[in-house]
């Protein structure tokens, strides 16, 4: 049993009436690492996530999580697994405090312990002055906290958070992944799903893009990144003929835009003096480039666009780099 | 090391500290909102022994050879007791899945066992509590024995088992709260005032008399009332058999369920 690995899926299949939510689904999770899952809406993510916990039962497939199978053993996981939901699932008929406590107390641990861990789980997540605050009463950010703080009051292994940041505002966010950063440098195995790409490229170690129930790439963000195509804004003078670029491989699409030229090629093909050779034989000159790199929110739409989105592509604005800190692009489809 | 050193010395084994941390959050539940759950039955019993006890049970005089409202008290207490114990598996259950707060119980490393356990002790001191309210209110009025207290406490524990076990039952099946609802109003309570709480089966004329006693609330009342006045309808050794075997088919039940996780996970 190799005890390096955290998490290990094969084959996973649940089928639902009508749909399958996985469908074959295959991943490896190594200790210690932040692994994201992206995929769109309805790729199997929460799916994924209900198995590993045993809320949900696979219908064909293996998953196990430090070596113990998520069916046959499934309380050896749980006691591992902390998890915050993407609902809000919290106890409403008490203050917060000792909805942690009720937790911590489920997993086994003493009552004085107990409450020791709900008023460090609060204080990690800062929420220690709205312990006696009920769930309903809180605002949307600090319920995202509350399950935080709730999955972490067990002391887990694996921090499982599914879709953690979602409708929290920025600063917020960055509060959580502190938090959350911290916990994984100190050790703890993170499984994060997320709507926001750039969260996903700035944190986690590798990523896995699901689509439809199977897992279409895993790999680092900055591979995945290098799959992508960069885009050369050109400016130029004189109109280019049609076809002008044809004869070169790299080029995947040509468009015309108010400055000029959109060329799109290959990441890091070299393509561009190519590019600009054939242009200035066409009789026009190249006043200005400028490269635009691949984001992964670029890869993530090509892998999991399907044919008909294909027809019309329906590709979010951005404009920024993958670098920057500008507002993430929420991939809602 | 008995269980009870180990409670002191703090080192209770883990599986008891989950159940009693189950057990607790269910109990505090009921204690912190007495108005939704304790007080409406008391109020109600109250109402049932000022109107027995003071205002018709003088006019209708002995029954079964005793004072009317000591006939009536063991068919209330054990009504009060069926229906809270009910009450409070089912509610919390159907509540839990539909609010999705039963999951943090699910995803944890609790067994079937122990969360049977849990929902099972806190409708127990649910049923149980509001039982020995209705015994004090009934004090009130009257002289209530306790001829046999043991076949007292055996039944009413007998009853906050199988109840307890019918409402998880409730509780997992639920869709809509209108479902358990149904249950209750339709069933349980119809059961119960034909199973002779108010007046004697056997005051009934022969082929009705038959018939109630395939309803399994005589065999219940029968049990709490014998326990109290040390007579009753049915012996006690046959209504604490039949509530012992109704006990263990209903708990035997719910464990299967919770085993298999039905209700509780796709
Ligand atoms: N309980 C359920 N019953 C029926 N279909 C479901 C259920 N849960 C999820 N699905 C379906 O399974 C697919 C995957 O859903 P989900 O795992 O929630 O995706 P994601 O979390 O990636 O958005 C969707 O098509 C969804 O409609
Ligand atoms: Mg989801």
């Amino acid at each position: 049993m190799s005890s390096s690995v955290a998490i290990a899926a094969e084959d996973l299949v649940k089928e639902y009436e009508g749909t399958r939510a996985l469908d074959g689904f295959s991943v490896s999770v190594d200790r210690g690492e932040f692994f994201g899952l992206l995929g769109p809406n309805g790729a199997g993510k929460t799916t994924f996530i209900e198995t590993l916990v045993g809320l949900s039962g696979p219908t064909a497939g293996t998953a196990a999580v430090f070596g113990h199978d998520v069916v046959a053993d499934r309380r050896a996981v749980r006691q591992r697994v902390g998890l915050a939901p993407q609902e809000y699932n919290v106890d409403r008929f008490f203050p917060i405090r000792e909805v942690l406590e009720h937790k911590a107390g489920y997993h086994g641990i003493r009552h004085e312990t107990a409450q020791k861990r709900a008023d460090w789980a609060l204080d990690r997540v800062g929420l220690q002055e709205k312990a006696g605050a009920t769930f309903k009463s809180l605002s949307g950010g600090m319920k995202r906290r509350v399950l935080l703080a709730r999955a972490l009051v067990t002391d887990p292994d694996l921090l499982i958070l599914d879709e953690p940041t979602a409708g929290v505002d920025v600063q917020l966010r960055r509060e959580i992944w502190d938090v959350v950063k911290d916990l994984n440098d100190g050790g703890m195995t993170v499984l994060l799903t997320t709507h926001y790409i750039k969260e996903a490229e700035r944190l986690c170690d590798r990523v896995c893009i699901m689509e439809a129930g199977r897992s279409v790439a895993v790999d680092t963000p900055a591979e995945l990144r290098r799959r992508g195509t960069d885009t050369y804004h050109l400016g130029v003078a004189g109109r280019p003929p049609g076809g002008a670029l044809d004869g070169i491989d790299e080029v995947v699409s040509v468009e015309r835009t108010d400055a000029g030229l959109a060329v799109e090629a290959g990441r890091s093909s070299g393509a561009l003096p190519a590019v600009i050779t054939a242009l200035t034989e066409a009789g026009v000159t190249v006043t200005d480039v400028e490269t635009e790199p691949t984001s992964l929110e670029d890869v993530f739409v090509d892998m999991t666009r399907t044919d008909s989105d294909r027809a019309t592509p329906a590709r979010p604005d951005e404009g920024t780099g993958s670098e920057t800190d500008g507002p993430d692009i929420e991939v809602t489809r | 090391m008995s269980l009870r050193e180990r409670a002191r010395e703090g080192r209770l084994p883990n599986w008891a500290v989950r159940t009693l941390a189950l057990g607790r959050r269910e109990v505090l539940r009921v204690v912190r909102r007495p108005k939704n759950t304790v007080l409406p039955p008391i109020v109600t019993n109250a109402l049932y022994v000022t109107v027995f006890g003071v205002i018709l049970g003088a006019r209708i005089g002995d029954t079964a050879g005793v004072p009317y409202l000591q006939f009536v008290i063991p068919g209330l207490i054990a009504l009060g007791t069926i229906t809270q114990s009910f009450q409070n598996a089912s509610f919390t259950l159907f509540h839990g899945r539909w609010e999705e707060y039963v999951e943090s119980v699910v995803a944890s490393p609790m067994g079937h066992r122990e969360q049977v356990t849990a929902y099972l002790l806190a409708s127990a001191v649910r049923g149980l509590a509001v039982g020995l309210v209705i015994f004090g209110l009934g004090l009130v009025f009257s002289e209530i024995p306790v001829r046999r207290p043991l076949v007292a406490v055996a039944a009413l524990v007998l009853v906050v088992t199988l109840f307890g076990s019918l409402g998880i039952a409730g509780g997992l099946w639920a869709d809509d709260f209108d479902q358990l609802t149904v249950f209750n109003q339709f069933l349980i309570q119809p059961l119960v005032f034909f199973g002779g709480v108010f007046y004697p089966v056997s005051d009934l004329p022969g082929l009705v008399e038959t018939v109630s006693y395939l309803n399994p609330m005589v065999y219940i009342v029968s049990g709490v009332r014998f326990g109290l006045l040390g007579q009753a309808e049915v012996s006690p050794v046959v209504s604490l058999g039949v509530l012992a075997g109704a006990s263990v088919v209903a708990v035997a039940a719910v464990l299967a369920l919770m085993a298999r996780g039905y209700g509780l996970r796709d």
